[in-house]
């Protein structure tokens, strides 16, 4: 029933044959016909058509300014609007017609200005409660919301205010009570127009969270085809969600110019840098953002935490933290798997990793493939304990840059030799280059291998230390790892060959504690028929 | 042993994240639900909670997370959590202040507890000589560096968020005569995806109102045609159609019919000598159009078959020729004389051919 009330005047098939009949009309109601089919486009050809054969319509710049405001055509809405108001005997309201425009295009401050002109209204009243948002103006923003009246439009542009400070539920709550109160509101309840712009964006959108990139970019396809070539409305809406969709391709070009346009497209070009590592961008872009929404404190929370351990700053790590608490913490965000991101890795920040595994634990079934949920999986595993299972996931990590961190390194060694493996943490050893992060590596695997009895490569390990820096300790740990072998091979958990490997190691070290240590092999040696 | 004792003579207190669970008495509850994942937390007692966490599978604990958060009533629950947090945040400052003991024995910890660590009364029973007992002794003389390794939180990058467009603030123009347009209520305030055309509709205007260059017509152009054949198939299918609506420039008769220059032959000087005294039937004559088109045509040597139409196109045919033609235009004003300009004089009048 309703819909089939509405659809005459959404409907974009039916007109070709119509129109034409309509051209038969009376002149004055044809420009009506193209505004019933929202034909912007045609209605502002025929007006310009009728001026420039010298019909002088009434009001004609005005009923100009309206189609190209509804068109989403700005600035020529400006301009005609603006060219009203130097008229003589202008009404006075044009000027809060002009200031809408400012207002969309941006120009916050002439909108102003130019609203201040205009007598007391209601759509004044609105645009100044907007402006005051803008601006960050609370008082203002107070007064201006007290001036909200009880009709329709003042509640729906308060509802907006209410979803932009992201109160959802209050802006629910005013759009339930309208749309109980007008059941043929449908133009309130998106979803359910078929050739809507709006709509099918919409759902282009939804098929994005829902399915994947493809998808969404396939509905979105489906829009292109059906609008017509000059239609320019939601043009940098559809760009920017190309971009989006195609997994930030053409992120640069697009969205540096829709910045602040469209609020979204700050935050994709600062998930596009931290995609591409460019922490330093990603920072600079966000530094400056108060950040209302989840999504918001999220990116400032990952760009903070990202730049604080590059920089190893405590401050922005601090700062990481909380926003990670805060999304992780609240009502709407606690349950999605941004939020359980958000609490682990508030909770890594700390270093409470029985904590940081609970939940990662709840949505590691999402990141199976995932480098990054990896890396940070296992390093909490391994953190508490769960070598086994650490080094499993390890493993699972494709990234070469994080392969090549040491952090991976140092831990994947230290899973390997907690795990008995401690030849795999020893290949670790060889194929990095030599440098601090080699030197680190092999204290690691010489003082983790002592302590699980892996001494041979303990041993070997210590033999290197102790060339590449003459501490006595490194002696100590060398002597101990030789004798530890000893002492597996006469349990029978070495075979006995190794020990011939022992004697050079033990007399790479000028020590007379050699000597000693080399005659009591050696008589053992001989005594088991052992060749040494 | 020693681990089960601890936990039991553990004072529990109840800490910031434990689950209340409603047990019903006549039901037994399953022990897996005992230790909640929340209260491992507690720092005192880290230890037991790494055994738990080395045996507890992750369905474990996948299980008992979601459902803590199920049992948290929503609204107020949530600030004394944050709260909570807040502490627990300033505590762990502190640590790691503290970094260096704190670290240690957080290390310390599961290496002495670790599975398969080294242990020298391993080997008290190997049977070996006093010399190599003393041998022993150096692997216990150098103990092991507990290397603390440093972690790296790699955070997660949120995918693209893709823009669903601006709500609807009502900042809109009204229309100029104050008629209500419904836009944002009744019909979502957007242009529908069919616009005009604006360069094909003034074609379209100007062809409709004969006002041929009135206005000038926009001409756009296209980058990469090669990349937007849909809208060249657009342009081309308007065009044509705007053509087809033109009458066409030639009319193919289906019977014969004499050229237009055999018509405008004069007539023979008796009948030219004639029309000097009796003039051409007008339209008043008493008979219907019919047989109206059919004198004329018969006195213009047109001949008539089923259909007037083509007929009537070659008779108007023949008197645009006439109208435009320069040498009848000049001959008409220069002598205004009818002897030259019979066939003008006959049909000449164009009120007497307009059937309105």
């Amino acid at each position: 029933m309703i819909l089939s009330r509405v659809k005459p005047a959404v409907g974009g098939e039916a007109p070709a044959s119509e129109k034409k009949k309509k051209n038969k009309g009376k002149k004055t109601s044809r420009v009506e016909d193209y505004l019933i089919q929202r034909d912007y486009l045609g209605a502002i050809t025929l007006l310009e058509f009728q001026r420039s054969a010298g019909e002088r319509e009434e009001d004609a710049d005005l009923w100009l300014g309206y189609c190209a405001f509804h068109l989403g055509d700005y600035r020529r809405a400006m301009e005609e609007y603006r060219a009203s108001t130097q008229r003589s005997g202008c009404p006075a309201d044009v000027w809060v017609y002009l200031a809408c425009t400012h207002f969309f295009l941006g120009l916050y401050k002439e909108a102003e200005e130019a609203a201040l002109k205009a007598p007391k209204s209601q759509l004044q009243n609105r645009l100044l409660f907007h402006l005051a948002h803008k601006f960050n103006d609370e008082k203002k923003l107070m007064g201006f919301h007290q001036n909200l009246e009880d009709v329709t439009e003042d509640q729906l542009s308060l509802a907006s205010i209410h979803y932009m400070r992201s109160h959802y539920q209050e802006a629910i709550d005013i759009y339930k009570r309208i749309l109980l109160q007008n059941r043929d509101f449908l133009a309130l309840n998106v979803y359910s127009i078929p050739d809507s712009t709006i709509a099918l964006n919409l759902k282009a959108c939804n098929h994005f969270r829902l399915y994947n990139g493809k998808a969404a970019e396939a509905e979105l396809k489906n829009l292109i085809d059906i609008s017509s070539s000059s239609f320019e409305f939601a043009k940098e809406l559809i760009r920017h969600n190309l971009v989006v969709f195609r997994g930030g391709e053409g992120a640069l070009q697009v969205l540096p110019p829709l910045i602040d346009v469209i609020s979204e497209a700050r935050l994709n070009l600062v998930i596009y840098y931290l995609r591409q590592d460019d922490v330093q961008e990603a920072y600079n872009l966000i530094k400056d953002l108060e950040p209302t929404t989840p999504q918001e404190y999220i990116l400032k929370g990952v760009v903070n935490a990202a730049l604080g351990q590059e920089v190893g700053s405590r401050d922005h790590l601090k700062i990481a933290q909380q926003f990670f608490q805060l999304v992780g913490g609240s009502a709407s965000e606690c349950d999605t798997i941004p939020g359980r991101q958000c609490m682990a890795s508030c909770f890594f920040l700390l270093r409470q990793f029985e904590d940081v595994l609970i939940y990662l634990n709840s949505v590691k079934s999402y990141f199976y493939n995932d480098d990054t949920f990896n890396f940070n999986y296992a390093q909490a595993k391994a953190a508490v304990g769960n070598y086994r299972e650490a080094e499993e996931v390890f493993l699972l990590i494709q990234s070469e840059k994080i392969k090549n961190d040491y952090v991976y390194l140092s831990w994947l060694a230290r899973c390997y030799i907690m795990n008995k493996k401690a030849r795999l943490a020893w290949e670790l050893y060889l194929k990095m280059e030599t440098s601090a992060e080699s030197f680190s590596l092999l204290q690691l695997i010489a003082n983790d291998c002592y302590k699980m009895g892996q001494f041979y490569y303990s041993a070997k390990a210590f033999d290197i230390l102790e060339r590449l820096d003459q501490n006595p300790e490194y002696w100590e740990g060398k002597r101990g790892a030789c004798v530890g072998i000893f002492q597996l091979i006469l349990a029978g958990r070495e075979p006995r060959e190794t020990l011939r490997e022992v004697l050079p190691l033990l007399r790479n070290t000028g020590n007379p504690q050699v000597e000693y240590i080399i005659r009591a092999l050696k008589k053992w040696a001989k005594d088991n028929r052992v060749s040494l | 042993m020693e681990k089960a004792e601890r936990q039991k003579t553990k004072l529990i207190t109840n800490q910031p994240y434990d689950e209340s669970l409603e047990v019903n008495d006549s039901e037994e509850v399953a022990s897996v639900y005992t230790p909640t994942p929340r209260e491992t937390v507690s720092r005192k007692s880290r230890r037991q909670l790494r055994t738990m966490a080395n045996n507890s599978s992750d369905e474990y604990e996948e299980d008992s997370k979601p459902k803590k958060k199920e049992t948290q009533p929503a609204g107020q629950q949530g600030t004394s959590e944050n709260e909570e947090e807040e502490d627990d945040d300033d505590d762990d400052d502190d640590d790691d202040d503290s970094d260096e003991t704190e670290s240690d024995e957080d290390e310390g910890e599961p290496g002495s507890a670790l599975e398969g660590a080294y242990d020298p009364a391993d080997y008290d029973h190997l049977p070996v000589t006093a010399e190599i007992k003393e041998l022993f002794q150096y692997i216990t003389r150098y103990t092991p560096q507990t290397i603390e390794l440093d972690h790296k939180l790699k955070p997660f990058i949120p995918d693209f968020i893709p823009a669903v467009g601006d709500i609807d603030a009502f900042l809109k123009v009204p229309r100029p005569d104050g008629k209500p347009d419904n836009l944002g209520l009744l019909v979502l305030d957007e242009p529908c995806t069919k616009q005009s055309d604006p360069t094909v509709l003034s074609l379209w205007l100007s062809e409709n109102s004969k006002q041929h260059n009135v206005s000038e017509v926009k001409v756009k152009s296209l980058e990469n045609p090669e990349k937007n054949p849909k809208v060249i198939e657009n342009w081309i299918e308007s065009i044509s159609e705007l053509h087809r609506s033109k009458p066409p420039a030639t009319v193919h008769y289906t019977r014969p019919m004499p050229d237009i220059d055999t018509l405008m032959q004069e007539w023979p000087p008796e009948f030219e000598e004639l029309l000097g005294k009796v003039s051409l039937p007008t339209a008043d004559i008493n008979c219907d159009l019919g047989e109206y088109i059919d004198i004329i045509c018969g006195i213009l040597d047109i001949p008539v078959y089923k259909s007037r139409i083509h007929s009537l196109h070659v008779l108007f045919t023949l008197y645009s020729e006439f109208k435009n033609s320069q040498h009848f235009k000049a001959l008409a004003e220069g002598q205004k004389s009818d002897t030259l300009s019979v066939p003008q004089s006959g049909t000449g009048d164009p009120e007497t051919l307009t059937f309105d």
